[in-house]
Order: structure tokens, then sequence, then C-alpha cells
């Protein structure tokens, strides 16, 4: 702990005292963590990014630490993802496991397509045509030419871009729905192709027999973890991909250039068409890579990779977590491959229930199951804003207009609370009470009466009704004060009053009719 | 080249029902704003529609035709109250119609497979089974019936959006959609219309091609494709540019499946798309974009 003073480092003319606030200790105590930085911040080594984006503060209350985080979806993650890495661990079953391998492979195709789908906004539904494309031909490669299985995967990313480069080229010039219609065209090209082609297996329904990195001589719950333990890196490596290429330079730019605001991209100096291509070329090389890797995994490659069910499933998933977000990849993937493949002896069902969600999720929210939390604070903050609007009758209260011209936030506060104090002071006026102040304005009276008679007494001087006595004990008359040095009062009325009581007893009047008036 | 009159013939009818899918699908785009990925799911269920039909009310040729027209109107319907109603003034508009309209054609096409069974349904032949000669060339009567039927309806289509009141908004909704509902054209009510329309063309078009083809859940997805195919090709929003595209997308067909073989069809159009779209990003006759808004 060090002694230290407060005002040390704040700029200050050169030679001039230090000001000091009245009633504060010239040295203040300064433990050893006080600053800004109560807590120490992890980096990510070599960068300056922080691992958690925090921020220390003192409870005002008891004056503890505290530490706050800002954006906890680190931490989500992190628990998220060492679930996911124990999980297979928990079952023995054989449909639940290789089901999570179809998980894991699924989320990776998802997040690659959430590059291009999200961070470019390009409507392609190319996806399950390059993966498709990428599986047939290295399995045609691993059959036909007995390539292992670790060349796969490069195989299928040189596949994936060669087919990049033939879907890249119409992105850039036609507009996003011709783009969507034309990609969806393709997939159904690919499957008529492979279904019909002799070369790739029309006979058997896929090629089957492409070497395989699952060791066969394991078990079968082994093997089945082993599958899931690749199948997780995958899409761990998707992951990382997807926060290269989104959370970086090139995900901005994308960011900055969405559908129908090309022209102001351009005016703002970023040269969308090369972003565009680069991203495609990027995901077709990894949709590639992640077709190598199906058809090791699976040791082969069938026809319903291309099928507009499939596609429909895709979207599906994507659709469920949310348009632009990593973890609405996953997440919706999760949902769907467990309603499509654990959930199997519910036959069609499971497909109609996948639809109703996806149909649901797209009636409902704007941005998918992550979007709900901004959705529904937008929604209260609405009816909030419509419930103000309707409490804010006129009658002396601020209407929203006038208090952005007010820059003393208390007379917003103070014309609220005293239009309710008259609100409630207009229920006790009655007969009873004015013909008793009229039999005795002074002295002491009804609780009615007093709380009207105070709260006159409160008003402001500017226009208060007063009592001149034009002669004394003779003539009396009333006048308004006003409420400025120097300008004397003006008279209300021309009405006189024989005595001090008959007087007092008008004012009351006046102030009451005021009142019932505002 | 003995079998030209056959191409030439097969082209026409492809093209006939290409084009009933194609108009449909370009009048939504450009009227409603928004990519119906459900005409596919609409053509099956009316192939069902007119297969039930068929089945319980009566087998004759106008009765199975007004069957399958009927559904498709229904599911038109259907897919506006669904996805256009609920959404339509909603943000990001286009990217959710479609995504609903794609979930609607998952939804639809399991309710078929789970109401009907994945064994396909023949329908009955709605023009007879006799032939028709000219000269030495033998037209069979299905083709020639859809050949006729559909250009008897596109026309009268085209008759009723030209003089009638429902149709003239309907084009007013189609050149200027702000400006249709400025002038107190109902946006709602004529979306209802437009879906109907089209339903119903696309349930025509399914009954012709049933002709040839058989009725299952999964049957929309090919005409589904093909229909997008001659509607970009066309250019969203023309339907004269639909009907040259379906045209040329029908002779494409036919040739390429008569000289080279049926598996080449789809890469032949394609070839053929993709050279219109690079040539006219916007299709044939499709409007720029800029003109719409």
């Amino acid at each position: 702990m060090t002694w230290r003073n407060p005002q040390i480092g704040k700029a200050r003319p050169p030679g001039s005292r230090p000001f000091q606030s009245i009633g504060r200790r010239r040295w203040w105590p300064h433990p050893g963590w006080e600053g800004r930085r109560l807590f120490p911040r992890w980096r990510y080594p070599l960068t300056r990014r922080n691992v958690l984006w925090t921020e220390g503060e003192y409870n005002p209350k008891n004056l503890a630490r505290e530490i706050r985080v800002i954006d906890k979806r680190p931490l989500v993650w992190a628990v998220g993802l060492v679930l996911l890495a124990v999980a297979p661990f928990a079952t023995e079953d054989g449909t639940i496991l290789s089901a999570a391998s179809v998980f894991a492979i699924y989320a990776a195709i998802n997040l690659v397509w959430m590059l291009v789908i999200g961070t470019a906004g390009i409507m392609s539904l190319a996806t399950m045509a390059v993966v498709g494309a990428a599986a047939y031909g290295t399995a045609y490669l691993s059959i036909t030419y007995e390539w292992p299985w670790w060349s796969l995967l490069p195989a299928g990313a040189v596949i994936g871009l060669l087919f990049g480069i033939v879907i890249a080229i119409p992105a850039i010039r036609l507009e996003g729905f011709y783009y969507a219609l034309l990609t969806l065209g393709l997939a159904e090209l690919c499957r008529v192709y492979v279904i019909q082609s002799r070369l790739f297996g029309s006979a058997t329904g896929g090629l089957y027999g492409a070497d395989t990195h699952i060791p066969d001589d394991w078990s079968d719950t082994g093997q089945l973890r082993f599958a899931y333990y690749c199948a997780f890196a995958l899409m761990l490596a998707a992951l990382g991909l997807y926060r290269a290429v989104n959370g970086q330079r090139l995900g901005r730019l994308l960011r900055a250039a969405p559908e129908k605001n090309e022209a102001f991209a351009e005016a703002i100096g970023i040269d969308y068409r090369r972003a565009r291509i680069q991203v495609f070329l990027i995901s077709s090389a990894a949709l590639g890579l992640i077709g190598g890797f199906y058809a090791a995994h699976f040791k082969g490659a069938s026809p319903s990779l291309f099928s507009m069910d499939q596609l429909l499933l895709m979207l599906a998933m994507i659709v469920i977590g949310g348009l632009g977000r990593a973890e609405g990849a996953v997440v919706g993937t999760l949902v769907v491959v467990v309603i499509d493949k654990v959930l199997v002896d519910w036959g069609p069902v499971r497909l109609i229930l996948i639809g109703a969600i996806m149909l649901a999720s797209v009636l409902f929210t704007r941005a998918g199951l992550f979007g709900i939390k901004t959705q529904f604070r937008a929604w209260r903050e609405k009816k909030k804003s419509e419930r103000r609007a309707k409490r804010q009758e006129k009658g002396g209260e601020v209407v929203p207009e006038e208090a952005t011209e007010i820059a003393d936030k208390q007379e917003i506060y103070r014309r609220r609370f005293d239009k309710q104090i008259r609100d409630y002071l207009k229920t006790l006026v009655t007969d009873e009470v004015v013909e008793e102040h009229r039999a005795k304005p002074l002295g002491q009276h009804s609780e009615a009466l007093d709380r009207l008679l105070n709260y006159f007494r409160r008003g402001p001087m500017a226009d208060k009704y007063a009592v001149y006595a034009e002669r004394p004990f003779e003539s009396y008359r009333i006048v308004a004060l006003s409420g400025q040095r120097g300008v004397p009062p003006r008279l209300v009325n021309d009405r006189t009053y024989p005595s001090l009581e008959e007087a007092y007893h008008a004012v009351f009047l006046l102030r009451v009719n005021d009142l019932m008036e505002s | 080249m003995a079998d030209l009159p056959f191409v030439a013939l097969s082209a026409i009818t492809l093209a006939a029902i290409y084009g009933l899918l194609a108009i449909g699908i370009s009048i939504i785009w450009s009227s409603l704003g928004m990519i119906n990925m459900a005409h596919g799911f609409t053509f099956a269920l009316s192939g069902y529609g007119a297969w039930l039909a068929a089945q319980y009310l009566s087998d004759a040729g106008p009765m199975v035709l007004a069957g399958g027209i009927v559904a498709g109107a229904l599911s038109g319907v259907l897919i506006c109250a669904v996805s256009f109603l609920p959404l339509h003034d909603k943000p990001n508009f286009v990217v959710r119609s479609m995504i609903a309209t794609l979930a609607i054609s998952l939804i639809g096409s399991q309710c078929l497979l789970w109401a009907f069974g994945p064994r396909v349904k023949a329908l009955p032949k709605v023009f007879g089974e006799g032939t028709v000669e000219f000269g030495e060339v033998v037209f069979t009567a299905d083709k020639v019936g859809a050949i006729a039927t559909s250009a008897v309806v596109l026309l009268l289509t085209l008759f009723w959006m030209t003089r009638s009141r429902r149709g003239l908004e309907i084009r007013a909704m189609m050149q200027n959609p702000e400006g249709a509902a400025l002038v107190g054209i109902g946006v709602r009510k004529t979306a209802l219309w437009v879906m109907a329309v089209t339903g119903g063309l696309a349930g025509l078009a399914a009954v012709l091609l049933s002709q040839t083809f058989f009725v299952s859940p999964g049957s929309g997805l090919q005409p589904l494709v093909k229909g997008l195919i001659v509607a970009l090709c066309g250019g969203l929003g023309s339907i004269r540019g639909a009907l040259i595209a379906a045209l040329l997308i029908g002779i494409t067909e036919a040739a390429t499946a008569t000289y080279l073989g049926g598996q080449y069809v789809l890469m032949t159009q394609f070839g053929l798309i993709i050279a219109v779209l690079l040539a006219r990003p916007r299709g044939i006759g499709g409007l720029l974009d800029e003109t719409r808004e």
C-alpha cells in the first residue's frame, strides 16, 4: 500500500497550487491494485488481444473489488467445447457416437459456409456441391489409385479450390438471388451427374472403399470415439478459420460491403470484388478439405450429399442458430443433428419437426436463436417507451419533446412530482373544506384543508396571491406578486373585501380555482 | 435428321410446361419480391390433388385438370399465408421469406410422403391415347394436348392480366410495389391473388408433366430447378423473357436428350444459362433492380 496524492498526474498550470476538493483528505490511501487495472489482464502470446474483455470496479456499496466480464462468450465457448470434448465418454451407444461425428463434420461445414453466407452476405447454396465434389473426387482417387487417407485432405482442398474458382466467377457478376438459384441448380446438376455416371458408381449408389484414418483393429466404440475426436479437431480448425477470416481484415471488408451496399463500400475504397473472390477461394478450399475428410471418415461418398433434403437440413442448421454467428452455426447443427440422427425412429416426423423449427425461427426471430436476446431487449424497450408515452398526459408534466430542451433534468422530475401532488389534492377539494375555510381562515384545520393550504404556501413567488390593505380594517384587495425584485404587484380584480378574513378566503378560492383548472 | 420434328415437338412441349412454372416464379418475384422455393411443393401437391380427383370424383380429363389447378391454387394461398403475409413488412424480408418457403417445401414434401407413402402414382391420360398425324409425322395426343392446353391457359391468364381490374393491380405491383401501395392497391389481397394464380399455373404444369412422369412426394424438385433456371435465364420479372427462355431451354433439353443422352441434359442447360447470365446478368428480359426499386 502506498500513499499517493490523488491529484498527481492531472494537468494543471505550472506553479499553481494543486486544487483540493473540499472535505477530502489531502493524502488518500491507495492500495497496490488501485487504478483502472484492478485485475491483471491476460493476453494471447505475441498479440495485443485480451483473453477476456473484463472491467474491474469497486462495488460502490461495500468498496469490494469486483471483476465484471463484459463479453462472456469466450467463457461459454470454453465450457461448451470442453463438454463436447468429454461427451463421448458419457455413452457407449453407437448411434449417438456416430451422430456426434456427423455433428462435428457438419458443424465444420456450416462454419465455413457461414463465412460466405453470413460474413460476405452471399446467398450461396453450392456448399454441399463443393463438399460432395471433393468427397467424390478424393474417394475416386483413393479407390482407383490407392491414395492414402492423409493425402485425401490436400487433394480435397485442391479440388475444392478448383470448384471455388468455377463458382466464384458468376458470383462477382450476379445479383444475390440469381446467384442463389444458380448454385441451387448447380447442386442438382452434381446430383444428377453422379447418379448417372458409371465412373462415380451409378450402379452401387455411391463410391465406397476409400482409405480411412480410423484404425480397423480397434474396438467398435474405440473406433467411433477416435472418429469423433478427428471430426472434433476438424471442427476446431474450422472455428479457427472462421475466427481468422471473420474477425480479421478480410471479414471487416466483407461486412462493410454487403449486398446492395457495394457502391458505398467502393466509395470508401474497399475492393469488394477482390474480397469476395478471396473469401470464396478460402472457403471453397476449406470445404474441399472437409470433403476429403468426409471421404476418409465414411470410407466413400454417396449421392445423398448433393440432395435437396441435405441442403435444406444444412440451411436449417445455420438458420436456426442465426446467420452470421459461429455459435449459431454450431448450436443449430447440434439441434438439427440430434433431431435427425438420434431420434431416427420418429420417421418422417423428425424432418417435419426440423422444418417447423426452421419456419418458426424465420417467422418469429430476426437472427435465429442467438438473436433472441437483442430482439427481446429491443421489444422490451419499445414497450417501455410506449408505456412512458401513455403515462405522460398533459397538465404541468413535461412532454417528451419538451424534455430534450430542458437542461436541468431535476426540473422534469419536479414537475412530474408536482403533477402527482396536484392530482391528489384535487380529490381533497370538497364543499365541506371550502366551508370550513370560510368559517375559519386561520387556526387549526382538518387534514384535507391543511394539505391544501400547505401546498398553496409552498408555491413559487411569481404570481403568488397576496392581500393588500388599502385601508386597514376597512378595505382589502387581492394582488399578485410579480416575483421579480423592483417590479410591484399587480391587482388581480377590482373587488374589495371589508375584512381580512374575507380577503383570506377569497385568496383561498382563487387558489382552489387555479388548482382545479390546471 | 429424321427425328427433327420429334425433337421440335418435345422441345415445344417441355417449353410449354416449364413456361407455366417459370412465369409463376417470375411473377411472384416481381410482384411480391419473394423467391418462391416452395413452387416445387405446389407442383407435387397439385399432382396429388389431380390424383385424388381422378380417384374419388371422376377420371375425365377436365376433372383431373381442374383437380390439379385447384390444389395448386390452394397451395399457393397457403404459401402466401405462411411465408408472405406475416413477413412482408419485417426487416430482412427477402432472405427470410426465401428460407420460409424452403422450410415449407421441406415440411410439405415430408407430409406428402407421410400421407401418401413413397410409392409413385400414375395419373389417367387426360388427352386419351390417340395420335395426330401431320403428313408422315405422328404426334401423340398428350404432347399436342399439353401444348394446346398450356397455350390456351397462358393466353387466358395473360388476357386476364391485361384486361381485368385484378390483373391491372398485379401488373402495377410488378412494376412498382410501393407505387401500387400508394395508389391504394392492397398488397396482401393482391399477393393472395398472385399466389393463387401462379399456384394454379403450377398445378396445370403438374398435371401436364405427369402425363409422362409419375406423381411422387419428391417430384417437385426437378421441375422447380427447371422452372428456376428458365425464370433466371429469362430474367426475373419478365414474362416475355421467361417465354423465350422456356423455348430455348426446351430446345436444349430435347436436342441434348436426343443427340447426346439424358445425363447431359442438365449440363448443357447449365452451360446455356451461365452463358446467358454472363452476357446479361439479369437474364434475357430482366429489369434492372434500380428500375424496380
